[in-house]
């Protein structure tokens, strides 16, 4: 491979260097490509032999189960609108964690902050009167915020104190569940008023107004709300942030090199804070499309509302490798698999196989990035010791 | 050989056989031989990266070779580590010291002694040694209160303790001054002279060779091109054996370590540029300078003061060197110049206008460039393409209203890689691919690009060849001819009087010396750099 002659080159006198010189031109970035698309496909390949294997070993039918995911993801009738429904949080959670690892802060507290959303915009959209479509738009936009607010918290720590983001992101989300669930509880806040129809007066918001939900739009008996095309466009902005913009690419300098960053005129504090809190605005936007979309809890905020969408949309980031165009292929695909699951229970094999089929599965899309990352690190390593 | 009487007769103290050592696809050892005689000092000259640091760790063994044998005394044995290496009498002398700064020097020289041990004697024995040897060195003394060459002379205590047969110095003379040099070179003779040592001395300087040692190995690219008495070689010889072609020893001599050769050509540097630098000149009060630092005091990253009331003026087109031993505020100096270190008193002013230090991109903005000491901290991100590199500063120069065009930033790019003969496969190579003296060249480049008032250019020749070095010095007078003033700081005193106009010495974080190039006198300059004022020079 050209990358490993380049130490060559880098050792002999500087006068005389060689054309091999770390080269990636576009066709060995096409054969990388290649590269990756075969490693996914062989580790999907491999998760559903050793998932088949699993299941007939305990007894079930592991075609049922194959069938039972696919049915419940795509083949059966208004399914892949279900998948899309679930896909537009975790692509919108998935793209904010892209932009916080690029400036090189972590966020790992997106179920917080997705919880902070939900509820704040619940508050709006349930008690802030006028027209529907304005209603919307206030409940998205608080929703956002108080994502933002959620991750600034945890921001503002840091650059005052210093104190670790990866613990306070993590620790906030305990703080977030514990408050939701509290204002769950109050009448003044987020509990529902008592009505006869209901059996249970416990920790549940009443209900968005027809009017102010997001419409829905209707493919072939698949429906999922409009915002599934925002999300799309969402994508491809970030993606032009990050490939054309002053903006990503001073963000992408801080995340590789804050020192040699700061020097050029990025403000670790200024891009960092930013960083965390469009993260934190995108999980909380997340929790607002999630409430007004129709596809979690009815339009209804309950305690486990946030369902570990904040989780998966972090993995979802992970495993794209925080490419914006890899979120959406990503999002949908773990969306897949959570819309699948519901119809394994039907197939009669077990719960905890059915688990270890749908981990497997998960497991397959997180091997090949990881080897990919080891690959290019190795790479780097070899070039920078042949150096010293 | 000349001294056949002498070396032929006896075993010899070391015997390298064909010593071959790769490091992947790179050898850095291709089948050398060395032999080390006591009695006698052993030059090793080379570029850098010419594998001498490589076989000098086979020796002490810190790297084990893949191939060749290792005879010590006629006897032939395996160097598996370093405690090896000292059970059988063969001890180094690191070109970086490992000393524990807060400690004494006597608890320095027995750190790493196992068992019961008595400090009475132990302090007894670091004092004899002193002593013996002339170092002068107090046993009681805390290291962080030394300079750098009574700190060296505490790793030469350390190291001559265990009494070893075979000593290593690997470039010993790189964080001291002249004078240090000079004494260092005496306690050498003596040590092998009086006492029968054998002594390697690796060094990238030809003055040192020919001063100091009795016979010489010349590597170059991992393999031997020379081995002879020092007596029967000469300056130019050297110089065309170590670099592998003809080389001027006039326009090299810094990249070559040749002082004297510097130091006589003030001749040369007083050219025309020189007469036509106004800032050198008298009427330089009633100009407004480049680069304006007045008693700047500012903290090191441990807390520690490292700039303490210093000032310095640069002019339009002039090059201004800091002089000084490695450790005294050099790398404060040029953070604070980076904007990555805000200063607690004093004033930055580049061309008149006050600048805030140590706010994220003042000084670039101001225009201040650096080419960093370190520039794989400062100076680049590794993990961007070479074309991303070339605008890490100035992005916004190709941008409107927040947004570039990639092929534009390409295009560009190459026009710089070709500017400034930057070998890489191409705009999009990433940058970690290049080479140290490519890396340099993208450095300079970027910086060169947002027409800035003023070049820091701090050890911008560290680590390169000569090819390599010699492109450099000449960048950095095109840059000075071109109207820029430069502030070159380093700790090659042969780099600085190469090219500066005005030589300035700090010391512990102050100026306490300037001078004109044409004014200097080598044994002042000497004094200033161990800190004459201060008054250390008497230990």
């Amino acid at each position: 491979m050209s990358e490993q002659q380049a130490p060559l080159a880098a050792e002999g006198p500087e006068t005389a260097p060689t054309a091999t010189e770390g080269s990636r031109s576009a066709p060995s970035r096409l054969r990388e490509a290649g590269v990756a698309a075969a490693m996914y496909l062989g580790c999907i390949i491999v998760a559903l032999f050793a998932s088949a294997l699993i299941v007939w070993a305990t007894g079930g039918s592991w075609q049922a189960v194959f069938s039972a995911l696919l049915d419940g993801s795509l083949r059966a009738p208004g399914r892949w609108g279900e998948t899309i429904g679930i896909a537009i949080p975790l692509v919108v959670v998935a793209l904010g964690t892209a932009i916080n690892g690029r400036a090189g802060v972590v966020n790992i507290g997106q179920e917080g902050q997705v919880m902070m959303g939900t509820a704040f915009a619940t508050y709006v959209g349930v008690n802030l009167g006028g027209p529907g479509p304005i209603v919307v738009v206030c409940l998205l936009i608080v929703g956002a915020l108080a994502g933002a607010m959620w991750a600034g918290i945890a921001s503002w720590l840091l650059y005052w104190r210093r104190v670790p983001e990866v613990l306070t992101t993590l620790l906030l989300i305990t703080v977030a569940s514990q408050a939701t669930g509290y204002a769950l509880k109050v009448d003044w806040l987020l509990l529902a008023p008592f009505r006869a129809d209901r059996s249970v007066r416990n920790q549940v918001s009443e209900q968005l107004a027809t009017d102010t939900r997001l419409p829905r739009i209707d493919i072939w008996g698949n429906d999922f709300p409009i915002s599934a095309i925002a999300v799309v466009l969402m994508a491809v902005i970030v993606f032009l942030l990050f490939k054309r913009s002053v903006w990503g690419f001073r963000m992408r300098m801080l995340g590789r090199n804050a020192r040699t960053a700061t020097r050029a005129g990025v403000s670790t504090v200024k891009y960092g804070t930013n960083a965390m809190l469009i993260s934190g605005a995108c999980a909380g936007l997340a929790g607002a499309l999630m409430l007004s979309g129709g596809d979690f809890g009815n339009y209804r905020f309950t305690p486990g509302f946030a369902n570990n969408i904040g989780w998966e949309g972090l993995l979802v980031a992970l495993v794209a490798r925080s490419h914006p165009v890899g979120i959406v292929v990503v999002g949908f695909s773990f969306a897949g698999l959570r819309a699948g699951s519901g119809f394994l229970a039907a197939t009669g094999v077990e719960r905890e196989i059915s688990q270890v089929v749908l981990a497997l599965l998960v497991l397959a899309l997180l091997v090949p990035p990881a080897i990919l990352f080891i690959r290019e690190r190795r790479r780097a390593l070899a070039a920078t010791r042949a150096r010293t | 050989m000349a001294d056949q009487r002498t070396a032929g007769t006896e075993v010899p103290a070391v015997r390298l056989s064909s010593i071959s050592k790769s490091f992947g696809a790179i050898v850095a050892c291709d089948r050398v031989d060395l032999t080390l005689h006591r009695g006698r000092i052993h030059g090793i000259l080379g570029e850098n990266g010419a594998g001498k640091s490589t076989l000098m760790k086979v020796l002490i063994g810190l790297v084990l070779p893949d191939g060749g044998t290792i005879e010590v005394d006629g006897e032939r044995c395996q160097i598996r580590d370093p405690h090896d290496a000292a059970t059988r009498g063969i001890g180094m002398v690191h070109q970086h010291f490992s000393l524990v700064e807060p400690l004494t020097v006597w608890e320095n020289v027995m750190l790493g002694d196992t068992g019961r041990f008595d400090a009475a004697a132990a302090r007894r024995r670091v004092g004899e040694i002193s002593e013996h040897y002339g170092l002068g060195v107090d046993p009681d003394a805390k290291v962080e209160d030394l300079s750098a060459g009574i700190r060296q002379r505490v790793e030469i205590i350390k190291c001559l303790r265990r009494d070893p047969s075979i000593l290593i110095f690997d470039e010993p003379t790189s964080v001291l001054t002249p004078g240090e040099s000079e004494r260092l070179f005496d306690v050498l003779r003596l040590a092998v002279r009086e006492e029968n040592r054998a002594v390697a001395l690796v060094s990238h300087k030809l003055d040192e060779i020919l001063h100091a040692t009795d016979e010489v190995t010349i590597m170059r690219a991992g393999a031997v091109v020379k081995r002879l008495e020092t007596a029967e070689a000469d300056a130019p010889m050297l110089a065309r054996a170590m670099v592998g072609r003809e080389v001027s020893l006039r326009s090299e001599a810094s990249a070559l370590g040749l002082i004297e050769t510097v130091a006589a050509s003030v001749d040369d540097v007083e050219g025309p540029r020189h007469q036509a630098a106004p800032g050198a000149g008298a009427d330089s009060e009633s100009r407004v300078p480049a680069l304006r630092l007045s008693d700047i005091k500012a903290r090191g990253p441990d807390g520690r003061i490292a700039l303490d009331g210093l000032s310095v003026d640069v002019y339009d087109s002039e090059i201004v060197g800091v002089a000084g031993v490695e450790g005294n505020g050099q790398a404060a100096l040029t953070d604070l110049l980076s904007s990555l270190l805000n200063a607690e008193a004093g004033t930055v002013e580049v061309d008149g206008m006050r600048v805030q230090p140590g706010r994220p991109g003042a000084m670039s903005g101001a225009g201040v460039a650096v080419v960093p000491e370190d520039r794989h901290t400062s100076g680049c991100v590794l993990d961007m393409t070479v074309a991303e590199n070339l605008f890490l500063v100035d992005i916004e120069r190709i941008a409107k209203r927040g947004i570039y065009d990639p092929a534009v930033m390409r295009r560009d790019a190459a026009r710089l890689i070709e500017d400034f003969e930057i070998q890489t496969a191409g705009p999009d190579a990433p940058f970690w691919s290049l080479s140290g003296g490519n890396q340099q060249r993208v450095v300079l480049a970027r910086e060169l690009s947002y027409s800035p008032k003023v070049l820091v250019a701090a050890q911008p020749t560290r680590g390169l060849d000569v090819g390599a070095i010699e492109w450099m010095t000449d960048r950095l007078r095109q840059v000075a001819e071109s109207g820029v003033g430069v502030l070159l700081i380093s700790s090659e005193l042969e780099e600085i009087l190469q090219l500066s106009d005005r030589v300035v010495v700090l010391f512990r974080g102050r100026i306490i010396g300037e001078m004109d190039r044409a004014d200097v006198d080598l044994e002042e300059l000497g004094l200033l750099l161990g800190g004459a004022e201060a008054g250390t020079e008497a230990a």
